[in-house]
Formats: structure tokens, C-alpha cells, sequence
């Protein structure tokens, strides 16, 4: 009886070597990755979802209307699902209406440090040289600012708008994501494997974009990539608490929990919670998406 | 004799070593040749300027300086060309006292002239395996989609599905066991040895004429070099492939080998066919490879418990060149007669039978 199981185990397993592509789901990956990207996933729809709402003003009710009758009403009165704050407006539809402030700029953030990172990366990684010398002058020179003195610096001059912060966050983000692509060209240049597909006739642009980037580093790319859209979330929050962030009356998370959190020790938690949740459930989700995604692409190799 | 396949004369690749603040001379003026149909053999200690002979034949020296001068003709049935034709221009060389002093390059100048040189070279017409073939594949796709890109590349066939077909009959070739499971693994997969046999897959897939073998048993277990000896043979046989067998192991040069190539500090010392050369009871030896040969385990020195000789002293010293023979300090050959021309004047390779050159002032009279 043992025997026999255990037969049928060995077929089975020697199966998977064979197609892996044909495999169900749960047999390819792990439980927890799965349930990560999955949750991951449904975080990033919520926001599309939210962003698409906010742009067209499909809110359940306006997210401006003053209402000196019902300050600060607990969630379920009235018709707020999620109470009121300070001013009687209606923190549902705030929180949907705050994710503006962070989906086309953190995209732009995330763009800005990619782009500029993938290409001194490349540059550092692969040409070596000269070309490294500079770009590692830069990126340490880059990474020795500290990000917030940098924003204040560019709020001063020009005004505290979120595009100018989250390029400014994009920038800094550059020396992070061109060291770990230069880090990665290095590694499989010590290998050989440049060597070797260069020996075998592959043309430069071919061996960069689809056997370094694509293939090597694209794990990689995707965990920036997702710590971007988190970090310009709480770089955004902590910019209000100092008064720098998206500016009253246009909703931010980051607003929202400062000016909800003057009235936390009276009893009314609601108005700085929802907010600080939404910012908690989201980040977990961008976090918990790029790390799935990175053990699933990452796990594939070693099949 | 019809015109050899690969014909290396002079070659010289340098580099500047910046621990030490001087240029070493890894190859220094070798010059071989690999025939139609023929394996040649390169052997030498480590550090000898094997690699870097074969890597400046592919044109994959980057660092500089890198490759000075010398020629590299290459002719097969499509194409007959210098590799290095014109690259010496973008070169100027100062040099005094047996050291290298300064080299001014053009580097970007030679890498565009070799470039152009190189197009439809790599791959196709000259294909390299290396030492640690899990390293040279892309961990992240498997091995058969590795050799169909490769078949893509230069076999004319554009159709994936062919193109899969044909690299599972590679695979086949190899004989890697179930070609169709395999095709699927991922380097990472698969052991040392059949990493070896994918790589040599991919590099024969294109039908090269010439093929260049780095080390390609070093580092694996005893058994699977002996298979991977085994199927070099094989597939030399079957598709008539000429090979340049780079390998420190006297053995397996042994096994493949029709001419061999003695490289001692950056310079072929002796140079004819393998039978000659590396039976250690023939006469006519550059009195390193009696030492390397004396080096080597065999039957007959096992059973009658004889000590194994290392070779004595260090390995040349490329910065600094002595004006004689660069094995004089090591050298147990040494007769009072020709004591002063070793140390003074560098011997020329010599011909001590037909096809069979040594570079010894012994041989020299
Ligand atoms: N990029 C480099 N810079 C400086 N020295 C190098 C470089 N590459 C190789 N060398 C030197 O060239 C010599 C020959 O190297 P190589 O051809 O790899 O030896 P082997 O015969 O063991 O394959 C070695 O002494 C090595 O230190
Ligand atoms: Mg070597």
C-alpha cells in the first residue's frame, strides 16, 4: 500500500518537470505567494477602481460639501458610510477622491526612477569604464542627500505640489534601481553568461534587453516598482504632518489622518482611521504583490 | 597541404595590471594553426595566456589594451578572412628594457573595425564552450528554448516550431536522456555534465566550422569528463568539426588531440603531432613538456610507485621579460655548452621533425 503511494508520487513529480507550463496554478506556485499576489492584486484593481472614480466624480457624495451640522458624525449616520470629519464632509467619498493624489504621480515616480535607473544601470553594468566612473559619482552623490531636506529644498523654490515631490522622490529613487541592475550585469558577467552569448553570435541590444533586463532583472524591477507606489503613499503622509503635502481642501490620505488625528484622543478615532487604514491596506498590498511576484518568477528557475 | 582552417600568427594581447602598475603580456607571440578537420590541442599551466588566446580569436577582449597585434586567417568554404586585418593600426606600443612601457589605442576605433570584422563570425562560423557551463546559460529560460534561440539565430530557420524540433534533435545529439522533458529544464535543473552537453548542443547547432573548447571538462566529476571526452570524439567523427582544445589536462588533450600546442608564458614552446609530443620515451622535447608530462599520473608510473615531479619554480613573470629563454630560471635541461645563449637570447621555435617544432636552444645548432 506505502509502496504504491509512494510510486505514484515519484510519476508525478518527474511529471512536473516535464510541463511546467501545463500545470494548475497552486501546483506551479506556492500557497502564500499566490495568496499575496492575489491580494496584491485586488488592492491594485481597488485603486484603479477608486482612481477611475475620483476622475469622473462618480462619488457616493461630494467630497467638498461643508456641512456645520454633522461635524466629525460616526460612520453609518446619514448616509456616510464612514462617518464625517472635522468639517461635516463625507470621508468615503474624500478617500476615494484622495488616491488621485497618488496614482498618476506615483506612476510618474515610479517612471522617472526606472527609466533613468535601467539606463545608468546598463550603462555602468555592461560598458564599465569611464561610463561607471561617473555614473557611480553620481548615484553616491544622488543617495547622500537625504530625500526630505531635497523636497523641502524644491517645495521652497517652486510650491508644494505633489508632481514636483514625486519627481523629486523619482530622482532619488535612481541610484536604488541603477545599482541593483549594475550589481545584476556584474554578477552574470563574472559568470561568463555575457561572454557566452556575446560567443554565440547574440546581438548586444538582444543580449541587454531580453537576456539581462527581461530575464535578470525583471524580478527585480517589479519589487521597485512596487515599493515605489507604497513609499510615495508615505512619503506623501509624512509631507502633511509637516504641512508640506497636498493642500486643503483637495483630499489625501495624508491629510486626512493629520487633520483626523487632532481629534483622536476625544473619542473620535473614525475620521484619522479609515484614512490611516487605507494607507496600512494598500502599502501591504503593493509590498505583498512585489514580493509574490518575485518568488514566483524567482522559483521558476530553480524547477 | 590544403590551407588550415585557422592560422594564428604573432599574436599579442596585453594588460594592464593595476595592482602591479605595468602591463603583463598574457600572449605574447603565439602563432598556431588548426587544419581542416583537425583538433589542436593547447596545453600549459594555468595562467600560460590559454583563455586569452582563445577569447582574442573570438574578439572578446574588452579591457584594455588588450589585443596589439599579430594575424588571425581564417578560412573555411564561406568565408576566408584576417580577423585582426588592420587592427594594428589603431595601436602604437612603446617598449624598452623587456618591459612594456606605454600603449596608446584607439579603443573604440578597434572595437568597430573588429566589429565589422566579427559580424557573422560568432556563432556561426566559430562557436566557444566554457568552463562552467551552468554559468554560461541564462538561468531563467529553459534549455531547449536557449538552443532554439540559437537555432533561430543561425540555422536560417525562422519558424519556432522548427526551430524546437531541430534543438530536440540536438539534444538527442548530445545525448542528453527523454530530449523532450529536458527541453523544458532550467539550468539549474540539470548537473554540471548535462549542463556541458546543452552547451555543446547550442554551439553545434549552427553546423560551425571551427569550434573553441575551454576547458570544457574542467571542474566536472572524473566519470562525466570521461563522457564528455567520449562525446567530443563523437561528434568530431560524425559532423568532421575542427576544434581548438584549450585544457590543462593532459589527459583529456591526450584523448582528442591530433596536434598539440605547448603554451608556456604567453608563447607556444613546442608545437607537432600529438603522438610525437606527448609520448614521454620520444625525443625531441622542449624540456617543459617533459616536466608537464612527468607531472602526469599514468599506469605505469602508478604501479611502479614512482614519485610524480611538480615542476620546480614559479610561473614567468609576463611584466618583466629576461632577454633568454623564459624557462631558463626552471629549466633542468641546461648543458654548460649552451648555458649562455639560454640566458641570453630568447630561442626561435625550430623544426626537430617534420611538423614538429621546438623552441630550445638544444635543438638549435
Ligand atoms: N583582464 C585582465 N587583466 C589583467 N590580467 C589579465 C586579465 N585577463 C587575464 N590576465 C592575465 O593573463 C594571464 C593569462 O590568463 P589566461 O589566458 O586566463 O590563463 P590560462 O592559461 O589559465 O587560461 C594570467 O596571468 C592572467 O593573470
Ligand atoms: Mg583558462
Amino acid at each position: 500500500m506505502r509502496r504504491s503511494t509512494r510510486v505514484k508520487k515519484y510519476i508525478q513529480t518527474s511529471g512536473e518537470v516535464s510541463d511546467f507550463s501545463k500545470l494548475p496554478l497552486h501546483k506551479k506556485f506556492s500557497i502564500p505567494d499566490l495568496l499575496y499576489v492575489g491580494y496584491g492584486l485586488l488592492i491594485v484593481f481597488l485603486v484603479l477602481v477608486s482612481y477611475v472614480l475620483g476622475a469622473f466624480n462618480l462619488l457616493p457624495n461630494d467630497p467638498q460639501q461643508i456641512n456645520m451640522d454633522m461635524l466629525m458624525a460616526p460612520p453609518g449616520t446619514g448616509g456616510h458610510l464612514l462617518g464625517t470629519d472635522f468639517m461635516g464632509r463625507d470621508i468615503q467619498s474624500r478617500l476615494i477622491l484622495g488616491i488621485q493624489a497618488y496614482f498618476l504621480p506615483g506612476l510618474l515616480a515610479i517612471f522617472i526612477s526606472l527609466s533613468i535607473g535601467i539606463v545608468l544601470g546598463v550603462l555602468a553594468g555592461y560598458r564599465g569604464g569611464y561610463a561607471e566612473t561617473v555614473i557611480t559619482y553620481f548615484t553616491n552623490l544622488v543617495d547622500s542627500f537625504p530625500r526630505l531636506v531635497l523636497i523641502l529644498l524644491v517645495i521652497a523654490a517652486f510650491k508644494p505640489d505633489i508632481y514636483y515631490i514625486m519627481m523629486v522622490m523619482g530622482i532619488t529613487g535612481v541610484p536604488a534601481v541603477a545599482n541593483a541592475i549594475a550589481g545584476k550585469i556584474r554578477v552574470l558577467a563574472q559568470k561568463n553568461f555575457i561572454e557566452a552569448a556575446i560567443a554565440l553570435g547574440l546581438r548586444t541590444r538582444v543580449i541587454i534587453l531580453k537576456h539581462i533586463l527581461w530575464y535578470n532583472c525583471r524580478a527585480l524591477l517589479i519589487i521597485q516598482a512596487t515599493l515605489g507606489m507604497g513609499e510615495a503613499i508615505l512619503l506623501e503622509t509624512s509631507l502633511s504632518y509637516l504641512g508640506f503635502g497636498v493642500q486643503e481642501p483637495t483630499p489625501s490620505w495624508g491629510n486626512m489622518v493629520q487633520s483626523g488625528a487632532n481629534y483622536f484622543m476625544q473619542g473620535n478615532f473614525w475620521p484619522s482611521t479609515a484614512p490611516a487604514l487605507a494607507i496600512l491596506f494598500t502599502i501591504l498590498g503593493f509590498n505583498l504583490l512585489g514580493d509574490g511576484l518575485n518568488n514566483m518568477l524567482e522559483g521558476k528557475r530553480s524547477r | 597541404m590544403a590551407q588550415p582552417l585557422l592560422k594564428i600568427e604573432n599574436l599579442r594581447t596585453y594588460f594592464y595590471a593595476h595592482s602591479k602598475q605595468a602591463f603583463v603580456r598574457s600572449v605574447d607571440g603565439v602563432s598556431l594553426e588548426v587544419g581542416q578537420r583537425e583538433t589542436v590541442g593547447v596545453v600549459g599551466e594555468s595562467g600560460s595566456g590559454k583563455s586569452i588566446t582563445a577569447m582574442s580569436v573570438m574578439g572578446l577582449i574588452s579591457g584594455g589594451p588588450g589585443v596589439i597585434g599579430g594575424s588571425i586567417h581564417y578560412a573555411s568554404d564561406k568565408v576566408q578572412k584576417n580577423l585582426l586585418e588592420g587592427l594594428e593600426n589603431y595601436v602604437q606600443l612603446e617598449e624598452g628594457n623587456g618591459r612594456v612601457l606605454t600603449v596608446k589605442k584607439d579603443e573604440s576605433g578597434w572595437q568597430k573595425a573588429s566589429e565589422k570584422l566579427m559580424a557573422g563570425m560568432r556563432g556561426k562560423e566559430i562557436a566557444m564552450i566554457f568552463q562552467n557551463p551552468r554559468a554560461s546559460l541564462n538561468p531563467y529560460i529553459t534549455v531547449g528554448e536557449q538552443i532554439t534561440e540559437a537555432v533561430r539565430l543561425h540555422s536560417g530557420i525562422s519558424a519556432v516550431k522548427e526551430a524546437r524540433e531541430r534543438a530536440i534533435h540536438w539534444l538527442e545529439r548530445v545525448k542528453i536522456d527523454s530530449p523532450r522533458l529536458r527541453y523544458n529544464s532550467y539550468p539549474s535543473g540539470m548537473s554540471g555534465g548535462m549542463c556541458q552537453r546543452a552547451m555543446i548542443a547550442m554551439a553545434l547547432s549552427s553546423e560551425p566550422s571551427l569550434l573553441i573548447a575551454d576547458e570544457p571538462t574542467t571542474g566536472l566529476d572524473a566519470t562525466i569528463q570521461s563522457k564528455i571526452v567520449d562525446l567530443l570524439q563523437e561528434l568530431k567523427n560524425e559532423t568532421g568539426i575542427s576544434t581548438l582544445l584549450i585544457s590543462h589536462d593532459i589527459s583529456v588533450i591526450t584523448r582528442l588531440s591530433d596536434r598539440v600546442a605547448v603554451l608556456y608564458g604567453g608563447a607556444v614552446v613546442e608545437y607537432g603531432p600529438a603522438s610525437q609530443l606527448l609520448d614521454a620515451q620520444a625525443g625531441f622535447k622542449h624540456p617543459y613538456t617533459a616536466a608537464l608530462l612527468a607531472s602526469v599520473p599514468n599506469q605505469q608510473k602508478i604501479r611502479a610507485r614512482a614519485n610524480l615531479q611538480a615542476i620546480e619554480g614559479e610561473v614567468p613573470d609576463t611584466i618583466n621579460t629576461p632577454p633568454g629563454c623564459r624557462f631558463y630560471a626552471r629549466c633542468n635541461q641546461i648543458t654548460p655548452e649552451i648555458r649562455d645563449k639560454c640566458a641570453a637570447i630568447h630561442p626561435e621555435l625550430k623544426d626537430v621533425a617534420p611538423g614538429h617544432q621546438v623552441r630550445c636552444w638544444r635543438f638549435i645548432n
